[in-house]
């Protein structure tokens, strides 16, 4: 096997147990690259037949209309059954104040709507399209990782993994999450996106966007953040590389229209995908650890 | 491409997330940003810092657990378990190293063999690792002495000969300096041997394929369009065929595969590590944990299994009273414990007879299961040799355990 059938059957065999060991497993889609290519490992891993759970977007509500737009074209697709909830009704329920930054973002708050909404529906397992590759709290997760009661990841005591004999037991009120593309690079996406033909939001590939320059990232000009008159707009080719939502994902500078070159840049960038793109990770040195212990994805 | 995966083991501090960082950036795999956001000492980068990813890991210095890092060279791909050498988080090492070809194991030159090098041997040898490759650090502090090198080598030749490990290499190197981790190191022109990466580049990574088919039964659904039940599995060993007459293990009925599909295509053939989708001519007595064999080349199908343990949890004991879940691949019991062997003893690693066994000990035992299990030796089907044992009260998994 080369390494991408040896990553592609982790995968598959991952889906597999997630379908036999748990009553009430949901996979997390948003209409990014690596949970669409979630969608796709799984439709492979139970084909003839159809991906036997739902998918779930947990909505803050600021998002591309690109990505939205995808999202429901696959959902369509691929007559999976689509569970969307949204940060809005958490902030109303609870009466949270809506951050008030320049980019007021709602990224931290998807935990309380996501924990919700796994006590709403009583799913036991949670599918997420995390890779260890990404970012460094990330890179010390197992594949089948256990939440405890408030959702909490507890770094310091995970169970141990052997092997490909994943142990899905949890206490009443626990959750799992289990992350199937752990191993998976960003690269690894991308060249098995090329193999397998997979379509994805045009937001990927280079277009010509209004932005805004901030702290030396340029910010798609959009009704959710904050623009006053020091600001300078500019008119730029560019695309995303990774895709969270509009207050929280910068665009870079590129003129990559197709996989391939989108392949070539990656491979020439000497900056990361997460470095380059995600202002929620630049909070602190912790930023990803600290939203884990919370109950974040 | 290929894919190669390995682990950094050995002591604290003889230097292991070092090497990994040291690895990764020699081979021009650590971003800008990600090397901005790492401490110096002077112009000095803290190599280690690149791996160790949790705050407390980065506060102490130390790593708690298992860090996975990815690089790629022209020839190939790599997965890096950096794992953690305090004995305490052996449990977590033993995770890092269960799917590795190759086990590094640092040895601080200065210090020699430890009472870590000699554990982490054992869980080399208990999970049959492919290759061990004792890479002796810190070289640059001795002045690069052969000497140093060669009394290590010969101290550690005993072991490895006790603990029977397959193919050991042994490499001088300066992790902080980069001596022998990518190139050859001009600082002991005495070393003949291969740098640390020519070695990972060039070592075999095939797994072997002799012995039996095995095919084992994961999950099962029913296909609504058609009514039928669709087997989902995988290929643990050689190859099975479509019209090939099996036994269902522990069943022990006949079945005949109708239909075979990997992906979405319909096959002939499938191979070893290929996830398969099966329709059969029968539903009799086929089920998740249901291992499917040829005719005439059954597994063991027992209660009563011998095997190597790893014990991994620090609150609970091998209590020969105690219920716990026994899993080999897909398949479950409830099971006892009704003897320990013996104990191989950390230090001597000779066989001795004990009461009980804490966590990080090695031993032999024997297990009872509730219902008939279908299992393998490991040179027959390494798959269908190896398990996690599961306390039902706690959910955790305590023990692993090979079949040799």
């Amino acid at each position: 096997m080369n390494y991408l059938q040896e990553l592609e059957a982790e995968a598959i065999y991952v889906f597999r147990e997630i379908a036999a060991q748990f009553k009430k497993p949901v996979l997390l889609f948003s209409g990014g690259k690596d949970s669409t290519l979630l969608i796709h490992l799984a439709a492979k891993a139970f084909y003839p037949m159809s991906i036997p759970f739902p998918v779930m977007h947990v909505d803050t509500g600021h998002n591309f209309e690109e990505a939205l737009r995808f999202r429901d074209q696959l959902v369509q697709q691929k007559g999976l059954k689509l569970i969307v909830r949204k940060v809005e009704d958490s902030i109303i329920k609870y009466g949270i104040e809506e951050p008030v930054e320049k980019l007021p973002s709602r990224n931290v708050l998807q935990s309380i709507t996501l924990m919700d909404a796994i006590r709403e529906f009583g799913f036991d397992a949670c599918i997420g399209s995390g890779r260890r590759d990404e970012e460094k709290a990330r890179a010390k997760e197992r594949f089948f990782s256990v939440r405890d009661k408030e959702g909490k990841w507890q770094p310091y005591n995970q169970k141990p993994e052997l092997w490909n004999i994943y142990n899905g037991y949890i206490d009443e009120g626990e959750n799992m999450r289990v992350f199937p593309i752990s191993n998976w690079t960003e690269m690894d996406v991308w060249q098995y996106i090329r193999q397998e033909n997979i379509a994805l939001p045009s937001l990927y590939f280079s277009h010509e966007r209004s932005c805004i320059v901030h702290n030396g990232r340029l910010i798609a000009v959009s009704e959710y953040i904050k623009i006053d008159d020091e600001d300078i707009r500019l008119t730029e080719n560019v695309r995303y590389r990774t895709v969270g939502d509009m207050t929280c994902t910068a665009a870079i500078k590129s003129d990559a229209r197709t996989i391939d070159e989108v392949i070539r840049e990656i491979e020439t960038s000497n900056i990361s995908e997460r470095g380059e793109t995600r202002i929620d990770d630049q909070l602190s040195d912790a930023a990803m650890e600290d939203r884990k212990l919370q109950g974040y994805f | 491409m290929e894919l190669l995966r390995f682990t950094t083991a050995g002591s604290i501090d003889d230097g292991k997330s070092t090497l990994t960082g040291r690895l990764l950036y020699d081979t021009g795999n650590i971003k800008d940003d990600v090397l901005e956001s790492v401490s110096k000492v002077g112009n000095t980068i803290n190599l280690a810092h690149i791996t160790d990813g949790l705050r407390s890991e980065r506060a102490g210095g130390i790593t708690i657990d298992i860090g996975y890092r990815y690089f790629k060279t022209n020839n190939r791909k790599y997965i890096i378990s950096d794992a953690p050498g305090h004995f305490q988080y052996t449990k977590n090492m033993v995770t890092g190293a269960s799917n590795v070809d190759v086990m590094i194991i640092l040895v601080d030159a200065r210090n020699g063999i430890t009472s870590q090098t000699r554990l982490h041997s054992l869980v080399a040898s208990f999970l049959r690792t492919r290759y061990v490759v004792v890479a002796i650090n810190k070289m640059d502090a001795l002045a690069y002495a052969e000497d140093v090198f060669e009394s290590t080598r010969i101290e550690y030749r005993s072991i490895a000969e006790k603990l029977q490990l397959r193919d050991v290499i042994f490499i001088p190197i300066s992790a902080l300096h980069g001596d022998n981790v990518s190139a050859h190191s001009e600082n002991m022109p005495w070393y003949n041997g291969p740098d640390l990466l020519s070695f990972l580049e060039q070592c075999d990574t095939q797994k072997t394929a002799n012995g039996p088919g095995r095919l084992s039964i994961q999950y099962t659904a029913e296909d609504e369009s058609t009514g039928r039940t669709l087997y989902f599995g995988k290929v643990l060993s050689v190859e099975i065929h479509k019209g090939e007459r099996l036994t269902v293990f522990p069943s022990g009925n006949e079945v005949l595969i109708e239909k075979y599909i990997s992906g979405y295509e319909e096959l002939e053939t499938a191979k070893a590590g290929e996830n398969i989708c099966l329709e059969l001519n029968t539903n009799d007595g086929v089920k998740r944990g249901s291992i499917l064999a040829p005719l005439t080349h059954s597994p063991q199908c027992t209660k009563h299994l011998t095997a190597d343990i790893c014990w991994l949890d620090p609150e609970i004991d091998c209590d020969q009273n105690k219920e716990f879940i026994l899993r080999i691949n897909t398949q479950e019991s409830i099971c006892r414990f009704r003897d320990i062997e013996y104990r191989i003893n950390p230090f001597s690693f000779d066989k001795e007879r004990v009461a009980g066994l804490k966590v990080n000990e090695v031993a032999s035992v024997i297990i009872e299961t509730e219902i008939p299990i279908a299992y393998d030796n490991y040179d027959v089907c390494p798959e269908n040799a190896r398990g996690i044992i599961i306390d039902p009260a706690t959910h955790n998994t305590v023990a692993a355990i090979m079949i040799h």
